[in-house]
């Protein structure tokens, strides 16, 4: 490569390599052993497709080593597709490990053949080679070396040993990657002399961006008519060759343009594979197939979707349990403890800073932590044995009806847990628009979150034999307005054909607990980062909002009236209760609250609901901290007998059935849209939502409470 | 490599669950043809059909190796020839 001479490899010590492969492959799991923690996730610019990257030393060299999506073919059918074709024809990277799953090597070396074709020095790593000897398979290495122009090496990646061969293989190559081995791969006759026809056209347009990458390329790219390659300006000129080979080729062989370069490919790859591989026995998938027989049965797979879901979750909440009360008392201990330490006379205000708004707001939702962690455990072992792909498979049918896919079903039901990592888990769906649809409905699952708040109001309101019913039914208009919501947007918004529907299930394999760790904690460090900024932020800004400005001068003289009132214990707490409330309406949650009542008077809210509805968008379990602060109830929590009493005092069950309607339908909470637009890539995605779950949970409640005033459905307390 | 004429006949979407075929041809007005051409439906690739999804529309679908899960109506624009048992 003419651009490597100034920096020539001999001198050089840093080094881009690009890891590439199908999906399954095995990549993910050699790019952890490669680079272990030392990794960048993000995403691609305009899709949601995820970019990682990682570093590692390596004799003295430093690599950056990107991981491609995984992939079946360097065309354009899927975004990840277009993502890596992208990636490789930037110039910069000096070579490609080509992750094959040597138990499959004819499907995986199909992505080989078009990868090749672009001459960066490459190097294919046979992985899985433990199973494929154990399939009985045996390679002539030599002849593939030779057949693809790349050095091979075998490699076991969820072993040290295993990736030991390729670390050594990797810096023998980068010491010379001026001489890399020519690829013999032959499209026959006709095909060649119409590659070489257009490859000659583009060699005279000369088009300076890609001239690391060699015509034929292109050539076989635009010769399948591939869309990537389409949109290149640069070789319309080179248009009208193109079309007049492709008439020809159509002629002689009778064969459209877009396939025919596919079956080229595959009949080289399976001379070559006849060639140089060779099977000794037929049978590895055997245990996987008769567990599949099981797992994928048209009357068995439903069920038993279904029980795993409810093993999930059980693991899910009832595990985590107990470590969620360690956590509570952790913070509960810390608070006591810094107040006790820290003097009430010492700065009096960033002391209640620090332990009702920091420790508190950040305690509140660490607490969830173990739950997160659990979750992601649980769909790490789903994932890692390859039975999400048999989940999708089996729930396809229901989900489509709605408008969504059986990858969408996983996520969904994640959400009744948290809607942030359910988001998260939506990376499983390749399709974009059901991906972007999965995510906009998500918020409605009603998250765990959102319980504290039904748990407060249900038993304030309702009598013991309808409280479960509440319950389900909250949940259930979550779930109904969902996939109507999907439905109605597959219908409108997203309205056409999505993308075509292949996904390979790939055998069964034994995760390992490392990998599992791995991936539990990777998600797990997000929900952290959350607290720690996010959560961190708002419980300071709504401590100082629920503060400030303080009252000086009161309606009455609540002091002297205390006083006067001396040992009636009922009239003194009445009396501070009072004084309390003319402190919040003062504040600036109290004033936000009065100013926006109006707007809210509609659906049955009073300004302190209004305020605690605003709270809730830091995290909707903030609504219950808030109404305790608002009714002077102190330390309120969900088991506040004294705060339900409170509430019935003031609301209607109606209202109550309002404020709950209106908290697991409106906006959710900060980190959910913060996520939303991180993986939709989009500010403008985030705000609509925000704005038409809004206007969604407005318009539900206002019907419901004017309803129900009308009719005079629970305007008045039961019983 | 068969002509586009040929490109008639059954389709995978009828084909019996266990029985082995061979690709013939893509119905040219089938949606994604490049993407299944990729995944290795061209003419002369071996196909089973191992099972068919609770509530309709997928199918999964053995094939060099591997087993893919697609629709059957997109199945419909694949074109095969049941082989004979003994031919295997």
């Amino acid at each position: 490569m003419a651009e490597n001479i100034l920096t020539s490899p001999a001198y050089r010590s840093k080094f881009r390599v690009a890891l590439a492969g199908n999906p399954n492959c095995g990549k993910t799991c050699i790019f952890n052993s490669l680079t272990g923690a030392r990794q960048h996730v993000g995403n691609y610019p305009g899709v949601t497709v995820e970019s990682k990257s990682g570093s590692f030393t390596l004799n003295d060299m430093e690599i950056e080593l990107i991981d491609l999506p995984g992939v079946y073919s360097l065309s354009s059918s899927s975004p990840e597709e277009a993502v890596v074709f992208r990636e490789l024809t930037k110039a910069g990277i000096d070579l490609v490990i080509n992750v094959i799953d040597s138990t499959i090597p004819q499907r995986s070396l199909y992505l080989t053949t078009q990868l090749a074709e672009l001459h960066i020095p490459m190097m294919l790593a046979f992985n899985m080679s433990d199973d494929a000897r154990k399939k009985g398979l045996q390679f002539d290495i030599k002849k593939l070396e030779t057949y693809f122009g790349s050095p091979i090496v075998q490699t076991v990646g969820n072993t040290v040993s295993g990736v030991k061969v390729l670390k050594d293989k990797l810096a023998e190559e980068l010491k010379h990657l001026d001489d890399h081995g020519v690829p013999m791969l032959s499209y026959g006759a006709d095909f060649d002399e119409a590659i070489n026809a257009v490859a000659s056209r583009i060699d005279e347009l000369d088009v300076a961006r890609f001239r690391h990458i060699p015509a034929r390329f292109f050539a076989i790219k635009l010769l399948e008519k591939d869309t990537c390659v389409m949109q290149i300006d640069e070789f319309k000129p080179a248009w009208s060759e193109v079309d007049e080979q492709i008439l020809h080729l159509r002629e002689k062989h009778a064969i459209e343009a877009d396939t025919f370069m596919a079956d080229r490919r595959y009949a080289m790859l399976a001379g070559a594979c006849r060639d140089a591989i060779s099977s000794t026995q037929e049978k590895r998938r055997e245990i996987s197939d008769r567990i599949d027989l099981v797992m994928t049965n048209k009357f068995l797979g439903f069920p038993l979707f279904l029980a795993i879901m409810y093993v999930t979750f059980w693991f899910t909440f009832t595990c985590a349990d107990p470590l969620m009360g360690y956590i509570e008392e952790f913070f509960g201990w810390l608070g006591e403890s810094v107040g006790s330490v820290w003097g009430e006379e010492t700065l009096p205000f960033i002391r209640s800073m620090v332990i009702d708004g920091i420790i508190s707001g950040v305690g509140g939702v660490i607490v969830f932590l173990p739950n997160i962690l659990f979750l992601f455990f649980a769909i790490a072992i789903l994932e890692e044995s390859g039975y999400m792909s048999r989940a999708a498979f089996v729930m396809d049918g229901v989900m489509r009806r709605f408008g969504l896919q059986g990858k969408s079903f996983v996520p969904l039901v994640l959400g009744f847990g948290c809607t942030v990592p359910a988001i998260m888990a939506t990376r499983t769906i390749e399709s974009e628009r059901d991906r972007k649809i999965t995510i906009l409905v998500l918020p409605l699952m009603s998250c765990g979150a959102r319980l504290p708040i039904y748990a407060l109001i249900i038993p304030a309101f309702f009598a013991a034999k309808y409280q479960a019913f509440t319950m389900w039914l909250i949940y259930l208009i979550g779930v109904l307005i969902a996939l109507i919501g999907a439905r109605l947007m597959k219908s409108t918004l997203f309205k056409g054909d999505g993308e075509v529907y292949l996904m390979e299930l790939p055998p069964y394999r034994m995760p390992t607990f490392k990998s599992l760790m791995f991936h539990m904690w990777d998600r797990g460090r997000m929900y952290l980062q959350k607290a720690g900024t996010i959560i961190l932020g708002t419980s300071i800004l709504l401590f100082i909002c629920n503060t400030y400005p303080e009252k000086q001068n009161f309606s009455r003289d609540y002091d002297t009236m205390i006083e006067t009132a001396g040992e009636d214990a009922e009239a003194v707490t009445a009396l501070e209760n009072e004084k309390q409330a003319e402190v919040m309406e003062y504040t600036i949650s109290g004033r936000v609250g009065k100013t926006l009542e109006p707007l809210f008077k509609p659906i049955g809210f009073d300004w302190k609901i209004t305020t605690a509805t605003i709270g809730a968008l830091a995290a909707k379990e903030v609504f219950v901290a808030q109404m305790g602060i608002l009714y002077s109830e102190g330390e309120a929590d969900e088991e506040s007998d004294g705060l339900r009493a409170k509430l019935r005092q003031n609301y209607s069950p109606l209202q109550a059935f309002c404020i709950m309607l209106f908290c697991l339908l409106s906006i959710p909470c900060l980190a959910t849209l913060a996520i939303i637009r991180r993986e939709l890539n989009s500010w403008k995605m985030a705000f609509v939502e925000a704005g038409g779950l809004f206007a969604l949970a407005y318009i539900v409640t206002f019907v419901v409470y004017q309803l129900g005033t009308l009719l005079n459905i629970g305007t008045r307390m039961l019983g | 490599m068969d002509s586009l004429e040929k490109v008639s006949g059954a389709s995978l979407a009828e084909l019996p669950i266990g029985i082995k075929a061979e690709v013939t041809g893509i119905s040219p007005q089938l949606r994604g043809r490049k993407k299944f051409a990729d995944a290795g439906i061209v003419p002369g690739t071996r196909v089973t059909v191992e099972a068919s999804a609770p509530f309709g529309g997928l199918i999964r679908v053995r094939m060099l190796d591997t087993s893919m899960a697609l629709h059957r109506d997109d199945a419909a624009g694949i074109m095969i020839r049941e082989l004979e048992v003994a031919h295997g």
